[in-house]
C-alpha cells in the first residue's frame, strides 16, 4: 500500500464542529495512478495536507509508503516529505528569482541524499528527458513559460526520485495544447519509475489517463466547507 | 544554497531592499562616524599637552590652572612672582621650564609671553615638537610667533606688523597699538590651543606694559624702542610654567614640593591626569552623541524588521514552496535573519566605505578649521567592537520577522 487512511477525522484547531474530513477508510496500492476528481472547497487541500505531512488528523491513522505520518514528529515529517514525496502545484512551483537548476538544487537540499556531486548531472539528464532546453536551465524561472515552468516543476518534483508524487491541479492553469503535452510527458515518467501518482483535479476530460479514478466524496463524509 | 537563496530574494525586491539599506547605511555611517570622531578627539585632546611633567601656577583649582594655562580658557586667578619661578625652577630635578604669561589678546585669539623653551620643549601628541612653518623662533623684543590658526584667520604672513590689545576680549579698546611686533615665525598647524595662540617674549610682555599703570596706558609714552631695549625688561611675575623633569619618578615628590612652598601659595598639576579629568566632564556630551547615534540605528534595524514583516505576507507562496520540498520551519526564521544580516552586513561595507571618502576628502579642513586630526583608518579595534555589536542588534531586532516567519511556516499547508 503506497496510502493508507484510517478512520480519519479532521478539524481545524478551534472549530471542532467544522468537520472537514471524515473517512472511515481509504488506501492506493502501490504502482497505481489515482485521479481524485473533487470541487474546491470539498476538503482536497486538507487531505493533501496530511498525505504529505504538513498537516496531522485530529484523529485516525495516516499511513504513506508504509510509514506512520502521524505518529512521526514535525522534523521526521518535513525529512520524510523531502525524500519520499514529490509534489507538483497548479502553479507557484518554483522559486521565481532562481534559475531551474537552482531550483532543483534546493529542492534536493532538504531531502535525505548526500552525494552531490552527481546531482548537476542527474538535474540535466532529468531536464534532457522532460525537453527542457539547455539555454532555459540558467534563467530564472519566472522567465519561462507557463509550459516551461510546469515542466521545470516535474523536474522539481522528482529529483529526489520519490515514491508517491502528488499533483494538486497540475493543469489548471495550462491551455488544452499545454494539458495533453503535460500529461503526455508526466504519465511515462511515472511509470517509468514505477511511482505511485495520486492525481487531484476537477477536470475530468483528464480522467483516461488513470488506472484508478474516484470522487472524494465518495470516500469522504464530511459534508463541511474547507 | 540558503545565502544564494536570501541574495536572490533580496534582489528580487529591489525597491523596498535598497530603501531599507540605504535608512541602515546612513544609521551605521552616524555610528561610525560619532565612534571613530569620539575616539580621535578623544586621544587629540588627551595629547594637546605631552612631555611636561608638570604645570605650577598661582593656587587654584587644577582644572582651571589646565584651562588657562594649556587651553587658554578663562582667567588666571593669581599670579606668581619671579623669585618663585626662579627659586623652584633651581630644583636640581627640574631639567627644563617654560615660563608663561598671559592676559594679552590680539582680535580674540591669546597672546603668550615665553622663553625661547617653549619652541624647544613643549610637546604635544606622540612627543611631537613644534615646527616651524616659515621663519623662526622670536629673537627680539618685538617679534612674534603665530599659531598656524591665527595666521591663516587674519591673514598674517612674515613681517606683518600686528598691534596686540590689552585684555582678553575680542573687542579691545585699550591697544598697546604704540609698540606693534613684527611676524617672524609661523608654526605649523597642531591641532591644539598652540594654533590660536600668538607667542612673543617675556620681555615683549614687559615692554608693552612699561608705561601703563593699573591696566590702563598713561598718556603719551615717552620712551623710546631704543630705550625699552636697553631697559631692564626682567618680569616681576608670569602667569603659570610647565616642568620637565629629570626623572618621571620624581613627579609626585616634586609636586608636594612646590604644594607645600611656603613663600607664595602656588600648586602643581600634573597635566594627563587633569585632562582626563575635563575629558570626564565633556564625556558625557559625547556618550549622549554616541547614545543618539546608537538609537538611530536601532530604528534602522527597525525599518529592515519592519520591511521584512511586511514582506512575509507576500512570501506565503514561497514559504509554501519551501516547505513542500520538505524544509523545517527553522529554516524559514534563518532565512529571514540571513537576510537581515546580509542588508546589515552590505550597509557595514557601504557606510565604512563612505566614512573612510569623507574622512580623507575632509581631513585637511578637520585639522585646518577644526584642529581635529582624524585618522582614515577605520579599522580600529573598537570600530570592529561596533560592528560586532550592530551585527548582533541586527540579529536580535530580526528575531521578530524571523519568528513570524517560522510561525507562517508551521502554519502552512498546500
Amino acid at each position: 500500500m503506497a496510502i493508507k487512511l484510517t478512520d480519519i477525522r479532521f478539524h481545524y484547531s478551534g472549530q471542532p464542529n467544522n468537520r472537514v474530513l471524515n473517512i472511515p477508510s481509504w488506501s492506493l496500492k502501490t504502482g497505481e495512478q489515482a485521479f481524485v476528481q473533487g470541487p474546491s472547497g470539498g476538503g482536497k487541500s486538507t487531505l493533501l495536507g496530511l498525505l504529505s505531512g504538513l498537516l496531522t488528523p485530529s484523529h485516525g491513522q495516516v499511513t504513506v509508503l508504509g510509514e506512520r505520518l502521524d505518529e512521526m514528529s514535525g522534523r521526521q515529517r518535513d525529512q520524510f516529505r523531502a525524500s519520499h514525496i514529490g509534489y507538483v502545484f497548479q502553479q507557484f512551483n518554483l522559486m521565481p528569482y532562481i534559475n531551474a537548476i537552482d531550483n532543483l538544487l534546493l529542492a534536493a537540499r532538504f531531502s535525505s541524499r548526500k552525494n552531490s556531486n552527481l546531482l548537476k548531472d542527474e538535474i540535466k539528464t532529468l531536464f534532457g528527458a522532460l525537453n527542457i532546453s539547455e539555454k532555459e536551465w540558467y534563467r530564472p524561472t519566472r522567465d519561462l513559460s507557463i509550459g516551461q515552468q510546469q515542466r521545470v516543476a516535474i523536474a522539481r518534483a522528482l529529483i529526489n526520485k520519490p515514491q508517491l508524487l502528488i499533483a494538486d491541479e497540475p493543469t489548471s492553469s495550462l491551455d488544452k495544447a499545454n494539458r495533453d503535452a503535460f500529461m503526455k510527458l508526466l504519465m511515462p515518467m511515472v511509470v517509468d519509475n514505477q511511482m505511485t501518482l495520486l492525481f487531484v483535479s476537477h477536470d475530468l476530460s483528464l480522467s483516461s489517463y488513470f488506472t484508478k479514478v474516484e470522487s472524494l466524496s465518495d470516500f469522504n463524509s464530511s459534508e463541511a466547507i474547507g | 544554497m540558503l545565502a544564494k537563496l536570501s541574495i536572490h530574494s533580496l534582489m528580487d525586491r529591489k525597491g523596498s531592499v535598497m530603501l531599507s539599506l540605504m535608512a541602515m547605511t546612513v544609521s551605521i555611517f552616524v555610528l561610525l562616524g560619532v565612534e571613530h570622531i569620539r575616539h580621535q578627539a578623544k586621544d587629540n585632546f588627551s595629547s594637546t599637552v605631552s612631555g611636561v611633567d608638570l604645570i605650577v601656577g598661582g593656587r587654584t583649582g587644577s582644572i582651571n590652572l589646565l584651562l588657562y594655562s594649556v587651553f587658554r580658557i578663562g582667567a588666571p586667578t593669581n599670579n606668581i612672582r619671579w623669585q618663585t619661578y626662579e627659586n623652584i625652577t633651581n630644583s636640581k630635578q627640574v631639567k627644563w621650564a617654560i615660563p608663561i604669561s598671559l592676559g594679552d589678546s590680539h582680535k580674540g585669539y591669546r597672546v603668550l609671553g615665553t622663553t625661547k623653551n617653549y619652541f624647544q620643549h613643549f610637546s604635544y601628541g606622540k612627543k611631537h615638537h613644534l615646527e616651524f612653518f616659515s621663519g623662526h623662533k622670536f629673537d627680539r623684543l618685538f617679534d612674534v610667533v603665530l599659531g598656524a590658526e591665527v595666521a591663516s584667520k587674519l591673514g598674517y604672513k612674515l613681517g606683518d606688523k600686528v598691534a596686540l590689545a590689552h585684555g582678553i576680549a575680542s573687542t579691545s579698546f585699550s591697544k598697546h597699538d604704540d609698540r606693534p611686533f613684527t611676524v617672524v615665525g609661523i608654526l605649523s598647524a597642531t591641532g591644539t590651543p598652540v594654533d590660536q595662540t600668538l607667542h612673543v617674549s617675556l620681555q615683549g610682555i614687559e615692554a608693552i606694559h612699561i608705561d601703563w599703570q593699573q591696566g590702563v596706558k598713561t598718556s603719551n609714552s615717552t620712551i623710546t624702542q631704543s630705550e625699552l631695549e636697553q631697559a631692564d625688561l626682567q618680569p616681576k611675575s608670569i602667569t603659570a610654567f610647565m616642568l620637565g623633569l629629570n626623572s618621571k619618578i620624581a613627579t609626585f615628590q616634586v609636586q608636594r614640593a612646590i604644594n607645600e612652598y611656603t613663600p607664595e601659595p602656588v600648586v602643581a598639576i600634573l597635566p594627563g591626569v587633569v585632562l582626563s579629568e575635563l575629558w570626564g566632564m565633556i564625556g558625557v556630551l559625547e556618550n549622549t552623541l554616541l547614545l543618539v547615534s546608537a538609537l538611530i540605528f536601532v530604528s534602522a534595524c527597525l525599518g529592515v524588521s519592519a520591511m521584512l514583516l511586511a514582506s512575509i505576507r507576500e512570501r506565503r507562496y514561497e514559504i509554501q514552496l519551501l516547505r513542500i520540498v520538505g524544509a523545517p520551519p527553522y529554516v524559514l526564521f534563518l532565512l529571514i535573519e540571513l537576510e537581515v544580516l546580509m542588508i546589515t552586513l552590505l550597509s557595514c561595507v557601504l557606510a565604512g566605505g563612505l566614512l573612510a571618502v569623507c574622512l580623507a576628502v575632509l581631513h585637511d579642513t578637520l585639522v585646518s578649521h577644526y584642529g581635529l586630526n582624524i585618522e582614515i583608518n577605520l579599522l580600529t579595534e573598537d570600530s570592529l567592537y561596533l560592528i560586532a555589536a550592530m551585527l548582533s542588534a541586527s540579529i536580535i531586532v530580526a528575531v521578530i520577522p524571523s519568528f513570524s516567519g517560522y510561525r507562517k511556516a508551521r502554519a502552512t499547508s498546500v
